[in-house]
């Protein structure tokens, strides 16, 4: 038999149980062929049931063993394609967005999209923070025109309300909550190494939209305002702000055109 | 073909311990990383990365190569792993004898070749290929595996040395696959150390490993058994002084546990140079 076609069905055999590649293996002085080809069949199950623990840790304890081991059964359905185990569960939230029962359940989604999210922000890109000394070169006359770059790693959820306090809970092992009526905005970052994250109030979360497509400080106040029936709400995005550039989320302030 | 100098004794680098070396920069002479764990855009592992290599040499160690594969090579991996290579200077570049999927999927696991001449100019082929885009010569691994094809045409000894000798590629002889394999396989390990062309060894492996009643499995979560001890002690004089390194993946142990088993290697291979040694040979 050829290379190729062995190897097909050696990959069935794993992934389909196909029972074909069979006929290419030999006893062992000790143990039949099925045995010692199911080492590498069972060994598969494992390992892709130990990349999505490993991602998702917190939905395995949300869903239990006997649910979380069913969605791993039903994930596994399509093969992985990745060279690098890290991204095998990037599709995770997707797929249960996509699939019954799981598009059901939007607490777990939510979960799921949560721990993505860390575990995106743990390895985006590096970049440079900015401090906050860097607001004291910006001349008065500035201000208005002032624009910001955030950190790679930076993403903003809307999930279900309660998303983050179940996380939280379930991560310390405490009896978990359920979710609310209602969304709820996440904000996820790494600083120095490590992800990070906190729920952030409807204006500063548009204030980020916005920031984050480039608008600059005059516009991003003129439109909280807007929001807020006109009312001046500059000091609020001062003070969100102050907090990009402590959480280490702003990595250049430029002067737009 | 001048091998590169031995580097000592050495420990896998795994995230568990960043912290404790960093601290406490631990007598180990060098590390071995797993390349993948490294092809990321950013974060704490290559800053990590970056920190330790100040301190340590170091090798990478790739899982995903699949260099046996029947699929086409894979470049952006390929550019990728060089990029890495680029940034962090490895003393060399390893990879195993196996083949991990094909049809563009990735089974995440080391698979075994039938050991044929197809399979062998296949190999051959590649490893050249792969050497000429990285521009330096790769070390290949003995692996671990479970089951033996009938249409294995030589012994898995007679297919390593024939890979290597064409290929003209570095081996990195796995002590503990040895082991498994003669245990699942019923071959002598004798047979498989003496045909391994020793001026082409760059590396050795330890590890330790999990037993089912009827075959072993490469598990890297468990100490060095003892037979792999002797087993190591016996192969040590034939490739002289020699880059050494445990590999441990799960169920991690404190750190001065693995140190303990470096020392243990470290006068285990003095012990077996020894002149009184040689005359018990
Ligand atoms: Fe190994």
């Amino acid at each position: 038999m050829k290379l190729a076609e062995l190897q097909m069905r050696f990959q069935a055999g794993i992934v389909k149980g196909d029972n074909a590649i069979l006929a290419s293996i030999v006893d062992s002085r000790r143990t039949d062929r099925a045995t010692l080809f199911a080492v590498y069949h069972d060994a598969y199950r494992m390992r892709l049931a130990e990349f999505l623990s490993h991602d998702f840790p917190v939905l395995r304890v949300h869903l239990g063993e006997e649910a979380f081991g069913r969605l791993v059964e039903d994930y596994m359905s399509a093969p992985s394609r990745q060279p690098n185990a890290r991204w095998y569960g990037t599709r995770l939230p997707d797929f249960m967005q996509e699939m019954a029962p799981w598009r059901r359940n939007r607490s777990a989604i939510d979960l799921a999209r949560f721990e993505r999210a860390l575990s995106d922000a743990f390895d985006a890109p590096d970049a440079p923070i900015s401090t906050i000394d860097a607001l004291r070169d910006i001349r008065a006359e500035d201000w208005p025109r002032l624009a910001f770059e955030f950190h790679p790693s930076l993403r903003l959820l809307d999930l279900a309300g309660g998303t983050a306090q179940i996380y939280a809970a379930l991560a310390q092992e405490e009896k978990p909550l359920v979710i609310r009526q209602g969304e709820e905005a996440i904000l996820f970052w790494r600083n120095d190494g490590q992800s990070f994250y906190r729920p952030v109030a409807e204006d500063e979360r548009l204030a980020l939209l916005e920031a984050r497509r480039d608008k600059p400080f005059g516009d991003i106040c003129a439109l909280l305002a807007f929001q807020n029936n006109g009312d001046d709400v500059t000091w609020r995005v001062a003070g969100f702000l102050a907090q990009w550039f402590a959480d280490g989320l702003v990595t250049r302030l430029s002067i737009s055109d | 073909m001048e091998k590169p100098a031995p580097l000592g004794f050495g420990l896998g680098l795994r995230p568990v311990y960043y912290q404790e070396i960093l601290e406490k920069s631990p007598r180990v002479d060098w590390f071995e990383v797993i390349s993948e764990n490294f092809m990321v855009p950013g974060g704490r592992p290559l800053a990590m990365l970056e920190r330790i290599r100040g301190t340590y040499p170091i090798v990478m160690h790739g899982v995903s190569m699949s260099i046996a594969s029947t699929a086409p090579l894979d470049f952006d991996y390929l550019r990728a792993l060089k990029s890495l290579a680029g940034r962090f200077q490895p003393e060399w570049i390893s990879d195993h004898l196996c083949w991990t999927g094909v049809h563009g999927v990735n089974l995440h696991d080391l698979l075994p070749v039938p050991y044929t001449s197809e399979a062998l100019d296949h190999i051959v082929d590649r490893i050249r290929r792969v050497q000429d885009f990285l521009g330096r010569r790769l070390a290949i691994e003995n692996v671990s595996s479970y089951v033996t094809f009938t249409e294995s045409e030589m012994d898995e000894w007679t297919f390593i040395r024939e890979t290597a000798e064409r290929a003209d590629c570095w081996l990195l002889l796995d002590v503990n696959n040895v082991f498994v394999s003669s245990f699942n396989h019923g071959f002598d390990q004798a047979s498989f150390i003496d045909a391994i062309p020793a001026d082409r060894v760059v590396q050795l492996h330890l590890a330790g490993h999990s037993e089912a009643v009827t075959h072993k499995i490469d598990t890297h979560d468990q100490p060095i058994c003892e037979d792999v001890w002797s087993l190591y002690h016996e192969v040590c004089p034939r490739f002289g002084s020699i880059s050494t390194m445990i590999e441990r993946d799960d169920n991690f142990p404190p750190f001065d546990e693995l140190m303990a088993e470096l020392d243990r290697a470290r006068a285990t291979a003095a012990c077996a140079r020894t002149p009184a040694h040689e005359a018990a040979a």
